[in-house]
């Protein structure tokens, strides 16, 4: 049978199951009511634009565009800007073209009421500006669906808009200085030419003004960032490069100012220009690979749910968190994650604690047990009693302690920042003495003048500024072909200094999740009705043993069985061919009265068809891959490896000791592994912590460096300096030696940079520098620094 | 070779650069190298009809500016 496009999403699907419309061919009823909107709108051309590109077929069932009207939401998500028009930032779903956002910014910009929507193609967010007056959020929200994309709110948070305007910002200022820079050259090499040759004075001038012309706005609009940084430097008493870039740049300047007016010398414009170009575009680096504390405390609060259910008497109404006071009766349904603490009046249920907790376990509870906001239900339907209010709840103490941390974070003093602080200071000391030493042999105060001047321009720290932002660009981008994130250069200097290293256990060191051991078969069993009875449950035990069958017996599939059901806290239980099945453990054998062996401590799965026995799974978290090889590796880099957990000593002991870990402190809360990582602060350790849960969030907040899962949950993603991807620990250990590498070859460019300065400074107090001589010695211990750091990414594969 | 020929061909291709750059910061300042991709992409679908559509938006907000702007 032939294959038509469906007219909509252009997949192919055989012509019998389309649905004929006149001319048309749909595929599903979505993809027709799409296509007519789109004709009605007159937004045909859409398909024209499109291609050959294929779209996803709409999905239904979302929820609820009214809730997108909520006050609630609207203070979370909704802006207002200047002219009183409300703002609202979006993430569009199932865009996959350009045609796509075409035609999202088409379909809304024909709403009366919206003023202007802009979708960014790379990554998908939309930025939409609407009249509240006319028209209401949920409309837009459901146009969007209408035309068979998704929308999600996200906070585009102050950090996020003003880190864009200041990348902006470097972006018009480098132009500017390129531009100039570049220009200058050509002028440049006409004058050289000259000085060799020969050349008139009034060529000269011109030459010489041609320079002024582009130097003035390199200096004063690119060159703003120095000043601005210098003087805040000597508000706080401090030499740093960028007084000594000032100084450098605005003394050249006016000594050459002065050269072309009087007409007698060489000017030095295309020195100024090119310091500042450079220097700039090391700073630019630093600028672009920085991180924002501050946004990760959003993103903690986008998971804190806004809107509670509290039932008052017969009445069920939904309200603000922070309007909820101690007593009120509040409902929470399976899914809905808790966001005020409180103990259980009525209903039962599992919940998931493992937020807090980090073991993976759920937690049944039932009338009179504590609830503590940040976990979620998984089935539980009940209601509780709030006993405390939202600012006094678990969930916000958490965050404020995270707050208080991150603000806190230590900062470990970069290499360059203190070398140039001396060397800036040694530099502007040399330049004065060279001048006055001048002055005094004695010669005429412009040649002194500039014989000090041209100390400072040689010793410009080009090469100084390109050192570290180079090098650990090369880190950033060898760590991230191994999967290696890290957030933010600064980081890898401050991890090559490490002294310590502090482990979670849970998902960390051990996959997160039990798998069978041992398995003993007591009865020979049909495996397919054990595989549908362990699927029926979603507890990690069960699905453990599911796994465990799927790995050992590729046939395995589910049957139909009857009666299933899951008994909280015990196992299922369920009915096949009149026979009793049932699976979970010990209570569970205890309470159908099977005889099993006495009770461990290990998590055992008991499986029994019609009162007997059949089969027994010992279940354990077990190590990672190659945990114990990288471990070792660590500690070959003179770690010190400590696992911290809030597991039980016996379980942790035995992880520790097959992974080849000495230290262990088990049975630890969030806020103990916190303290014990202040303590190791207080020790004089440079601390890094791995872990991956919202129970290690403070503590990752805590150390010096930490390191997060991939898999991980978000909070614990965002809170952290460095994620690794892949969730191995062989890339925590590759992650050090990237590290350590990459300060390695910050010093040998530091090293690079001062061996120059300490060639060409005597040269220039000698009074030997002429502007050529300037230009071609920046230029070249860049390329030295540059260089340098391209050969290690080339040598470490 | 008057040298007055030299500065009056730098002075004119310095302006033509400095043309060239203004109209660059231009686009940096509204945006237009801020998502890579659209920019090259979005090119294709730029038509009279996409001009008006931009017309109609800039009207629809000085509308509203006015007070006079009354969705229907």
């Amino acid at each position: 049978m032939s294959k038509v496009k469906c007219d909509h999403c252009h997949l192919e699907f055989s012509d019998s199951v389309m649905i004929h419309d006149g001319e048309y061919r749909f595929c599903c009823n979505g993809c027709r009511g799409i296509f007519h909107l789109l004709k009605d709108e007159g937004l045909e051309s859409f398909y024209s634009k499109m291609g050959d590109t294929t779209l996803a077929p709409p999905t239904e069932q979302f929820e609820a565009s009214s809730n997108f009207d909520t006050p609630a939401f609207h203070e979370r998500f909704v802006t207002l800007d200047k002219e009183g028009l409300s703002q609202v930032s979006l993430v569009i779903e199932g865009i996959h073209c350009a045609a796509c956002v075409w035609l999202n910014e088409k379909a809304l910009h024909k709403m009366d009421g919206v003023i202007e929507a802009n979708i960014n193609y790379t990554n998908n967010k939309a930025r939409i500006t609407w009249d509240a007056n006319a028209l209401k959020l949920s409309a837009i929200i459901d146009m969007i669906r209408a035309i068979g994309y998704n929308a999600f709110p996200y906070d585009a948070s102050f950090q996020e808009v003003r880190a864009n305007k200041e990348r902006k910002e470097y972006y018009l200022r480098m132009a500017v200085a390129t531009f100039a820079a570049m220009n200058m050259m050509w002028i440049a090499v006409a004058q050289y030419a000259g000085y060799f040759t020969g050349i008139t004075q009034d060529i000269k001038t011109i030459l010489n003004i041609a320079e002024w012309f582009l130097a003035t706005p390199v200096l004063f609009y690119s060159g703003w960032v120095f000043y601005r940084g210098a003087y805040y430097g000597l508000r706080n008493r401090a030499v740093t490069m960028d007084l000594l870039v000032v100084t450098g740049s605005s003394l050249a300047y006016l000594y050459s100012i002065y050269i072309t007016v009087f007409e007698k010398g060489e000017a030095y414009f295309d020195s100024v220009a090119m310091i500042i170009t450079f220097v700039l575009f090391g700073k630019f680096l630093e600028v672009l690979s920085r991180k924002n504390a501050a946004d990760t405390l959003d993103v903690m609060s986008k998971h804190i749910p806004s809107e509670v259910t509290i039932i008052e008497g017969e009445t069920v109404r939904d309200v603000n968190v922070n309007e909820v006071k101690v007593g009120d009766i509040i409902r929470i349904r399976s899914g809905e994650r808790c966001a005020i603490d409180g103990v259980v009046m009525s209903g039962e249920g599992n919940f998931d604690e493992s937020n807090l907790t980090g073991e993976s376990e759920p937690i049944f509870k039932r009338p009179s047990d504590v609830i503590i906001s940040g976990t979620t239900s998984i089935d539980a339907l009940l209601t509780y009693k709030a006993t405390k209010d939202f600012a006094h709840s678990t969930l916000s103490n958490l965050v404020n302690l995270l707050e208080n941390a991150l603000s806190h974070k230590p900062n470990i003093e970069k290499l360059a920042n203190r070398l140039s602080q001396h060397f800036s200071s040694t530099i502007l000391f040399l330049a004065i003495g060279t001048f006055w030493f001048w002055y005094f042999w004695p010669h005429s105060f412009d040649r002194s003048l500039m014989v000090g001047i041209s100390v400072i321009i040689i010793a410009c720290p080009c090469a100084l500024a390109l050192a570290t932002p180079v090098a650990t660009l090369v880190g950033l981008a060898l760590g991230a072909k191994r999967g290696i994130l890290f957030k933010s250069a600064a980081q890898i200097e401050t991890m090559a200094k490490a002294s310590m290293v502090v482990l979670d256990k849970t998902g960390t060191i051990t996959q997160g999740r039990p798998e069978v051991v041992y398995a003993t078969i007591h009865e020979i069993f049909n495996p397919h009705i054990l595989y549908s009875l362990t699927k029926a449950s979603k507890h990690p035990i069960s699905r453990g043993v599911a796994e465990y069958l799927e790995r050992t017996d590729e046939t395995v599939a589910q049957i139909l069985l009857e009666d299933v059901h899951e008994i909280p806290a015990r196992g299922v239980v369920a009915r096949l061919d009149g026979k009793m099945i049932v699976g979970g453990n010990a209570l569970l054998m205890r309470d159908s009265t099977i005889e099993i062996e006495s009770a461990s401590d290990k998590s055992l799965f008991y499986y029994a068809v019609d009162g007997v026995l059949a089969a027994t799974y010992e279940l354990r978290d077990l190590p990672k891959e190659k945990a114990l090889e990288s471990i070792n590796a660590l500690k070959k880099f003179g770690l010190r490896v400590v696992m911290l957990t809030g597991d039980h000593e016996r379980a942790a002991k035995r992880v520790a000791d097959e992974v080849g870990i000495d230290e262990v402190h088990a049975h630890l809360s969030p806020e103990q592994k916190a303290a014990f990582i202040e303590m190791a602060h207080t020790e004089g350790h440079v601390v890094v912590m791995a872990g991956d849960g919202v129970n290690d969030l403070l503590a990752l907040a805590r150390a010096d460096i930490g390191i997060s899962m991939g898999s991980g949950s978000d909070i614990a993603i965002e809170v952290s300096d460095v994620v690794l991807l892949n969730d191995s620990l062989t890339s925590l250990a590759e992650a050090f030696a990237i590290s350590r590498r990459t300060y390695g070859l910050i010093k040998q460019n530091l090293g690079i940079s001062l061996v120059y300065n300490s060639i060409t400074i005597p040269l220039a107090m000698m009074g030997y520098v002429i502007p050529l001589i300037a230009a071609i010695s920046m230029s070249f211990s860049s390329l030295l620094v540059v260089g340098n750091s391209m050969r290690s990414r080339w040598m470490y594969k | 070779m008057d040298s007055w020929v030299v500065a009056m061909m730098l002075g004119a291709s310095l302006v033509l650069g400095a043309t060239a750059l203004a109209a660059f910061l231009w686009g940096i300042k509204n945006g237009q190298f801020d998502d890579e991709k659209k920019m090259m992409s979005q090119v294709h679908f730029d038509d009279e009809k996409e001009l008006n559509d931009l017309a109609d938006q800039q009207k629809k907000r000085e509308a509203l500016k006015k007070k006079e702007y009354k969705p229907e």
